[in-house]
């Protein structure tokens, strides 16, 4: 007969309620492997904690949302939010799949360009661009996204002494009936800016402007903000094409569809009550395709979603440092990974899953984090069974945003590993060192250390 | 300056043209073969002069002039005049008026004729050389005197008696050999051996095909006549050159495309050609008139006709775009065969957006049997070839179900139902059941349905006009059908329910292990993964050459040439290059861009673009290889090409393969292609080229055929 693990003798309230029908259990299962490699294998290779990413996840989610779209739009185009994840090897997915690039500086430019995106399938958005990276994107013929009369004009003196036309969208921000308004980038569609900027685009016959690009908010819950939106930037097209003769090339619809991860205060968990990628697919190319565009002048539909993508194709392995009971009573979890590496935990209740069998009582507990700062509390209180310190654990859903916002603070930041389609994981960035981390740093003379 | 060069081709044209060539050194050693008899060269030149000469007065200008259309039968007409008639003062002016006369009656019977798609040969000639024949022998002093001749003496009854230089060389050479050669020189009204070489080198130079007829018309006549004994004495050498080889060159090689067919036609000339020389002799000899080449106009004119009159052309097909020669022809016709199909086909797209499944096809073992047979059923699959989302009760988790369907094609809504409730999943409606239909018209006889619609979905009515991609409706489940799927079928009556018609969609991707294979003109099988072809707008717009395009390229050494695009009275765009007169035919079905043949000088920019960008597919993914053939006759391996020109209409051992694909450079991109001669299973590197485009258009191009480098670049003028 196998060991029984041990578990530490424990005192709980009994809670005299009825049963119902799912009986006790909190419906947590052991999550031992993942794409069939097992989480202790992983974490004795590449350290504890480390950052995996599934690329058969990865994929699926790509195809079923291209799917989505393009069984319903003649022409779609998906372009990858660097910001979402720029790992070199994520990058490399998404392009085999077929998207584009998205950047947002000129750092995120150089990463797509050394990534082998050609110029013209980089949009360049973001209302930070320098003078030397607008000259890069001009000179690579990248599609760029105007946010404001400063960068339009600079624009416009750059392309002074050019032959060919930079090609230009205009970033509309809009009223979509959802809260907080998004106003903060682009040109405001109600108050006339942004034909104003268009027609500026336009007329100056220095630019061409080949596309239209908003991106109403993010995490968006509702679909119909999309439809409204799509509906305003639509209009603008068509006046467009009627009052100044110029068609637009293709509509930028960004990205903000939420994945399933729970945000926090939610009352439902989100798998329950985000609304599917097809959902926004309907709205935004029925509002499209009914919109009056002929056949051939219909504007290619571009989407710039990354959350939504990878989010749920990457978990973070960490192991228990130890146990604690709170003053209140409460218990207490410490893990070997802080909000520094699971930026998200500020804005997701994520689900934590033990990487080994579990006897069947549960506890609520806080999960904080290795940190000394009060800050660095990774769940408020989360039902989990008891675990010993040595066990480890699977955060869900952590493929968005960690892996380009972590910081190193405190501790270094750890390694990440992709399993490919074949179930053999690849190390797809190494564990910091503290070489690294000092690599930049300089020492004047009088400061070194006395040897 | 361009305007004299014309005119001295037009003068070889027209002597090449009697051998129904427009090869210039055939054209040449004709017009140096005519002077064997110096009179009968001066008038027969004379003639072609002057004849060229009214028509450019009379502005009968265009392809026939140029062609030597117009001025053969001149030609013909001072070559008899200078076989027939000493030198006067008399044969001066009548030559002059002869010549004025048939030229004319060449523009009337060829224009006449050229309606119903048959050839004047040389009928003009004969008609006027009979009015010439009887002037003079009229009670009425025309002045003209008559030579006598062992020529004409063979050419009225048909014996004549071999004399001279040219006998010893006629006895030297095997009988039959020695004859070969005097037949082919009758043709000019000529009985010299050296003649015949001359001419049959200018014929192998010209055609191994037409060569290759000449000599088997010719022992098939010698061999008829040993077994009928028609001809006790022998074939006259005049009628079996004039007559009988140059009946079975034309019916065999020229008319028609050469094939095994089209040599048993020719073979069926030479019997015919027998009986009719045999018949009109009799008759005309009544009149003292000899009957020249009417047996040869006859008998082709007469199967030509024959020929037209088919409703299905089957294999034996007539040259409908004469280039000239029996191998381009031949080649030509082979090459377009196989790739015009856009002119065959209407372009058919397929009914909806996306990626999709072919979950039956034709002839399926589900329901597409029988007359409804030729039907495609499809669904939306996902990477586990689920058709739908967990828990698939209802119609709703299907992945197809309310995706919107297509209009294939232009036409015109035939009939709609749209009132039919959808399926719960797993039920069928075998009452109604092709569900919610549309039936569209396309053409008379040509009719497409779309079936299983979903309930009030329908977005036409009957009588409206839908464009090719308008939204029809959305795919549902309704009638006979379990669970969401789209019924397509193409009908040649407008009835739901009317059997089906096999017909090729235009072009597809098939995606086979996450790569796409472009089908073009294929009818899509079981369970493929299809969407219509994906279009990179740039690459399109580069090759959008309107009629009204300019362009000027510039080469390595900055000579500049001039291309401008026009649209021909058929309707075909082609490339014109002003500085070179080259022409190169293309077709742009917005899906991809081809050249379909090309005339002119091979050594201009023209001719190297239209190898370098023989066929173009408006996408960019780098794994998408576009495969095709080059016509054989562009090869640069000739001695090969000229023993595949033997057996060509038979057997083709050769080959010429292109193949291209998209390079994605950091700006913009390449069209990188390849071109290998196949030999068997040997395949040899001949060209590699790449076309460079930015920016949506064309930049520059450079091609190496053979280690020869050409690069040129578009001017940025334009």
């Amino acid at each position: 007969m196998e060991k029984l693990p041990y578990e530490k003798p424990y005192i709980k309230k009994l809670h005299a309620g009825v049963m119902n029908k799912f009986g006790t259990r909190s419906g947590v299962q052991p999550v031992k492997s993942i794409d069939g490699v097992l989480v202790k294998t992983l974490i004795e290779n590449y350290g504890s904690p480390v950052f995996v990413l599934s690329e058969k996840q990865i994929r699926k989610n790509y195809r079923s949302a291209y799917r989505a779209f393009s069984t319903r739009y003649p022409k779609v185009q998906f372009a990858w939010s660097y910001k979402t994840n720029y790992l070199n090897a994520v990058c490399q997915v998404f392009h085999q799949e077929g998207s584009w690039a998205e950047v947002v500086s000129g750092f995120e430019y150089e990463k797509a360009v050394g990534n082998g995106v050609p110029g013209n399938k980089i949009i360049f958005n973001g209302p930070g661009k320098s003078n030397d990276e607008l000259k890069t994107a001009i000179k690579n013929d990248s599609l760029i996204h105007i946010d404001h009369f400063e960068e339009l004009n600079q624009l416009l003196i750059l392309s002074q002494e050019l032959t060919g036309k930079p090609r230009v969208a205009i970033r509309v921000n809009m009223d979509t009936g959802v809260y907080p308004l998004w106003d903060r980038f682009g040109f405001n569609y109600e108050n006339g800016e942004a034909w104003t900027a268009l027609s500026k685009v336009i007329d100056s016959g220095k630019l061409h402007l080949a596309g239209l690009h908003c991106h109403i908010g993010t995490y968006m819950l509702t679909t119909d903000a999309y439809g409204i939106a799509a509906n305003k930037l639509c209009d603008l097209a068509m006046n467009c094409q009627t009052q100044l003769n110029h068609k637009i090339e293709y509509i930028d619809m960004g990205g903000g569809f939420p994945s399933t991860n729970t945000l926090k205060g939610a009352y439902l968990p989100g798998q329950d009550t985000v609304p599917s990628v097809d959902d926004f697919a309907e709205v935004i190319t029925s509002t499209l395709l009914n919109f009056g565009f002929a056949n051939e002048d219909l504007p290619m539909l571009i989407l710039e979603s990354g959350r939504v993508l990878i989010d749920d194709a990457g978990y973070l392995l960490g192991t228990i440092i130890a146990n604690k009971r709170l003053s209140t009573g409460k218990r207490a979890l410490i893990v070997d990974f802080g909000v520094n590496v699971l930026f998200t935990s500020f804005w997701y209740d994520h689900q934590v899953s033990p990487a080994q069998d579990f006897m069947p009582h549960n506890e609520n507990m806080v999960i904080y984090g290795p940190l000394c700062m009060n800050i660095d509390v990774i769940r408020e209180g989360i039902n989990l069974p008891l675990l010993n310190p040595g066990d480890q654990v699977v955060v869900h859903k952590v493929g968005a945003y960690n892996m380009t916002q972590w910081m190193q603070f405190i501790t270094l930041r750890p390694a990440v590993v992709l399993i490919d389609e074949q179930q053999r994981p690849h190390l797809i960035r190494s564990n910091e060192t503290l070489g690294y981390i000092e690599e930049p740093e300089f020492i004047p003379i009088h400061l070194k250390a006395n040897k | 300056m361009k305007q004299v060069s014309a005119f001295i081709k037009s003068i070889v044209n027209s002597y090449s043209v009697l051998f129904f060539s427009q090869n210039r050194v055939l054209g040449i050693i004709l017009l140096l073969v005519s002077f064997f008899n110096p009179i009968s060269g001066v008038a027969g030149l004379s003639c072609v002069i002057l004849s060229l000469l009214v028509c450019h007065l009379l502005k009968f200008h265009g392809d026939n002039l140029q062609l030597g259309i117009y001025s053969f039968n001149s030609l013909l007409l001072g070559i008899a005049f200078g076989a027939f008639y000493h030198v006067n003062f008399l044969f001066v002016i009548w030559l002059i008026t002869a010549c004025v006369m048939v030229t004319f009656t060449s523009v009337i019977i060829s224009n006449h004729l050229a309606k119903s798609k048959l050839p004047m040969l040389s009928l003009p000639f004969i008609l006027l050389f009979w009015i010439v024949l009887s002037a003079a022998n009229s009670i009425f002093n025309t002045g003209l005197q008559q030579k006598s001749s062992y020529l004409l003496e063979e050419i009225y009854t048909g014996t004549g008696n071999i004399a001279g230089i040219e006998a010893s060389l006629a006895l030297a050479l095997p009988n039959l050999v020695g004859l070969f050669f005097r037949a082919l020189s009758a043709v000019l009204f000529l009985h010299s051996v050296i003649a015949g070489i001359l001419i049959s080198i200018g014929m192998l130079i010209h055609s191994r095909i037409a060569f290759s007829l000449l000599i088997i018309s010719f022992i098939t006549a010698c061999a008829l006549n040993s077994v009928t004994h028609t001809y006790p004495e022998g074939i006259s050498y005049y009628h079996l050159g004039a007559n009988l080889m140059m009946a079975a060159v034309a019916i065999g090689s020229f008319f028609t495309i050469p094939s095994l067919r089209s040599y048993l036609l020719a073979v069926l000339s030479i019997p015919l050609g027998f009986i009719t020389i045999n018949g009109l002799t009799g008759f005309m000899s009544v009149h003292a008139l000899p009957i020249f080449s009417l047996p040869f106009c006859i008998v082709n004119i007469g199967m030509l006709c024959l020929l037209l009159q088919r409703k299905w052309t089957g294999k034996l097909q007539l040259a409908h775009i004469q280039h000239y020669s029996p191998e381009r022809n031949l080649y030509q016709y082979l090459n377009q065969e196989q790739r015009l199909n856009d002119l065959k086909y209407i372009r058919l797209n397929l009914p909806f957006m996306g990626y999709w499944t072919v979950s039956q096809g034709y002839d399926g073992n589900i329901t597409h049997k029988g007359d409804w047979g030729q039907a495609l059923d499809f669904v939306i699959t996902d990477d586990e070839q689920n058709t739908y989302q967990y828990p698939g009760t209802l119609p709703e988790h299907f992945y197809c179900f309310n995706k919107p369907v297509l209009a294939c094609a232009d036409g015109i809504v035939e009939a709609v139902v749209s009132h039919v409730e959808d399926n719960a999943i797993g039920k069928q409606n075998l009452k109604e059941n092709w569900g919610n239909t549309i039936v569209i018209k396309h053409l008379n006889g040509l009719y497409s349905k779309v079936s299983h619609l979903k309930k009030n979905s329908i977005k036409v009515k009957p009588g409206e006009l839908v464009k090719q991609g308008d939204l029809l409706a959305q795919c549902g489940n309704s009638g006979r059908s379990p669970e969401p799927h789209l019924h397509f079928q193409l009908q040649v009556t407008p009835y739901i329910g009317s059997k089906t018609l096999r017909y090729p969609f235009a072009g597809y991707f098939n995606k086979i292990n996450g790569k796409n294979l472009l089908e073009s003109y294929a009818i899509p099988a079981d369970g493929l993964l299809i969407s219509n072809a994906e279009v990179n707008s740039p690459l399109k717009k580069a090759f959008d050459l309107q009629p009204g395009y300019t362009a000027k390229l510039v080469d390595s050494n900055s000579l500049g040439q001039y291309w401008e695009v026009f649209k021909d009275p058929l309707g075909q765009l082609y490339i014109y290059c002003k500085t070179t007169g080259a022409a190169a035919y293309f077709i742009n079905n917005g899906s991809m861009f081809y050249f379909t043949s090309f005339y002119g000088d091979k050594q201009s920019l023209l001719y190297k673009f239209y190898l370098a960008a023989y066929k173009v597919i408006f996408n960019d993914a780098e794994d998408l290889v576009i495969n095709d053939n080059l016509p054989l006759h562009l090869t640069h391996s000739k001695a090969l090409l000229w023993l595949q020109d033997i057996i060509a209409p038979f057997y083709r051992f050769m080959d010429i393969s292109y193949r291209g694909n998209v390079l994605t450079k950091k700006n913009g991109l390449s069209i990188i292609s390849k071109q290998y001669t196949i030999i068997g299973k040997k395949q040899t590197q001949t060209t590699e080229a790449s076309v460079y485009i930015d920016h949506g258009s064309l930049q520059s191009f450079n091609i190496t055929i053979n280690g020869e480098h050409t690069e040129a670049t578009w001017s940025t003028e334009n």
